[in-house]
């Protein structure tokens, strides 16, 4: 058991590739409690959150040829998975996507497309940075960090945003870029 | 100045907020810049991965892990197609790790044999985000999440494949269940074998000191 524990996620998604089940299961047991977490944070309902985390495993499951084995970036790789299956249902429920959900629909718009020249990072890594991001997060304007909330976790498109904030589009769009640039150069400067 | 457009749209696409014009061109710098700021890009959807990190922890009920393996149990047919497409060719996936069987396992074995699962392994600090106003309750997972198949519908009365799958999944099933008793017997012997020890090197002092008694009695 320690000796799988030992597996990092690239090795893990490898063993998926090839169908082994517990490889399955351990990438359930290391990644389900933070992909709910993000879930039900988008969706709140506790049973449409469970429902779309079991389906994120579904789609890892049938499309694990769709994850790129040279970047190995599985952390990422699965945020946003599961983010853009919780976007989809919570926009599916408000009626804003209409379209039908078929498997081209899935690898088209719900599998991630990562960055060819992406940086893996094992969890354990991810999660020390939890103090970085959280500080960084803080030192935006509380405008900054409401229009980012909004668009990551709540789903909404500039017109929604602009609508809700009575202020024009543009302007949301701005506040996005300087927000993300600005915790983008926080985090950098943690590095330094 | 491409690159500069190119980075600005890629904030907002990572956000999930993009329009669908922006989306376009977006997707149009891909396909034809050559400069194209893919390590911007690397660099911001790992950024945006980040945020989640800023919740609060909250563990999903233990029987989900059963629900989902009722739903890959569902989908075992396509998988199985699959796995029959992929095998004359049988190229990408050659380097698996270790010689754990493929599907078919999956789709009887693992929801049939009741796979364990561990606990939870992940431990956050439950300090609310300050990116979010109303923090997420905390649940907590009861422990020993099983999958079982028993309530389930009856695997081994559909869609068998052979004889031969079946002989390898009981084999494995009891292989597991044994190993299982096995070990627990010889924790029980090691503990036996460590009491008995001890008995033995209390008698041996009782009888030296009861020798030693005899012999200072004897002297009187």
């Amino acid at each position: 058991m320690a000796e799988s524990n030992a597996l990092t996620g690239a090795e893990i998604m490898l063993k998926i590739a090839g169908y082994d089940s517990k490889a399955l299961e351990q990438l359930y047991d290391r990644y389900a409690p933070i992909l709910y977490t993000l879930i039900k944070k988008i969706v709140t309902d506790k049973e449409t959150a469970e429902e779309i985390l079991s389906d994120v495993f579904v789609i890892i499951w049938r499309h694990i040829d769709l994850f790129d084995f040279k970047t190995n970036s599985v952390y990422t790789w699965l945020i946003i998975l599961a983010r853009n299956k919780a976007i989809d249902v919570l926009n599916r429920k408000g009626g804003k996507v209409t379209e039908e959900y078929t498997d081209e629909y899935e690898k088209e718009k719900i599998i991630p497309k990562l960055s060819p020249e992406i940086e893996a990072t094992e969890l354990n890594k991810v999660l020390e940075k939890k103090e970085k991001i959280e500080g960084a997060l803080g030192s935006l304007t509380d405008a900054q960090r409401y229009v980012m909330e909004l668009s990551y976790f709540g789903g909404m498109n500039e017109a929604e945003i602009a609508g809700k904030l009575k202020i024009p589009a543009m302007t949301v769009k701005s506040k996005l870029q300087v927000a993300i640039g600005n915790l983008m150069q926080k985090l950098s400067e943690g590095k330094k | 100045m491409e690159n500069k457009k190119g980075i600005e749209l890629i904030k907002l696409e990572v956000l999930g907020c993009i329009n669908e014009k922006d989306r376009e061109s977006l997707l149009k710098m891909k396909e034809t810049d050559e400069n194209f700021p893919w390590k911007a890009l690397a660099e911001y959807q790992n950024l945006i991965a980040l945020l989640p990190l800023t919740l609060t922890l909250i563990y999903p009920d233990s029987d989900l892990k059963d629900k989902t393996a009722t739903k890959l149990y569902k989908i075992r047919d396509e998988i199985k197609a699959k796995l029959d497409a992929k095998k004359p060719k049988e190229v990408s996936v050659e380097p698996v790790l270790d010689e754990t069987p493929v599907i078919k396992e999956m789709v009887l074995g693992e929801v049939e044999e009741g796979v364990q699962f561990k606990d939870q392994e992940l431990h956050l600090d439950e300090k609310v985000s300050p990116l979010i106003k109303t923090p997420v309750q905390e649940k907590t997972v009861s422990d020993g999440p099983k999958f079982n198949i028993e309530s389930r519908e009856t695997v081994t009365t559909k869609s068998i494949p052979d004889r031969e799958l079946i002989e390898k999944i009981t084999r494995d099933y009891f292989k597991s269940y044994f190993e299982k008793e096995l070990e627990a017997l010889k924790q029980g012997m090691k503990k036996n074998r460590l009491l008995n020890l001890g008995l033995f090197v209390l008698t041996l002092i009782l009888i030296v000191v009861l020798y030693f008694l005899r012999q200072t009695l004897n002297l009187f």
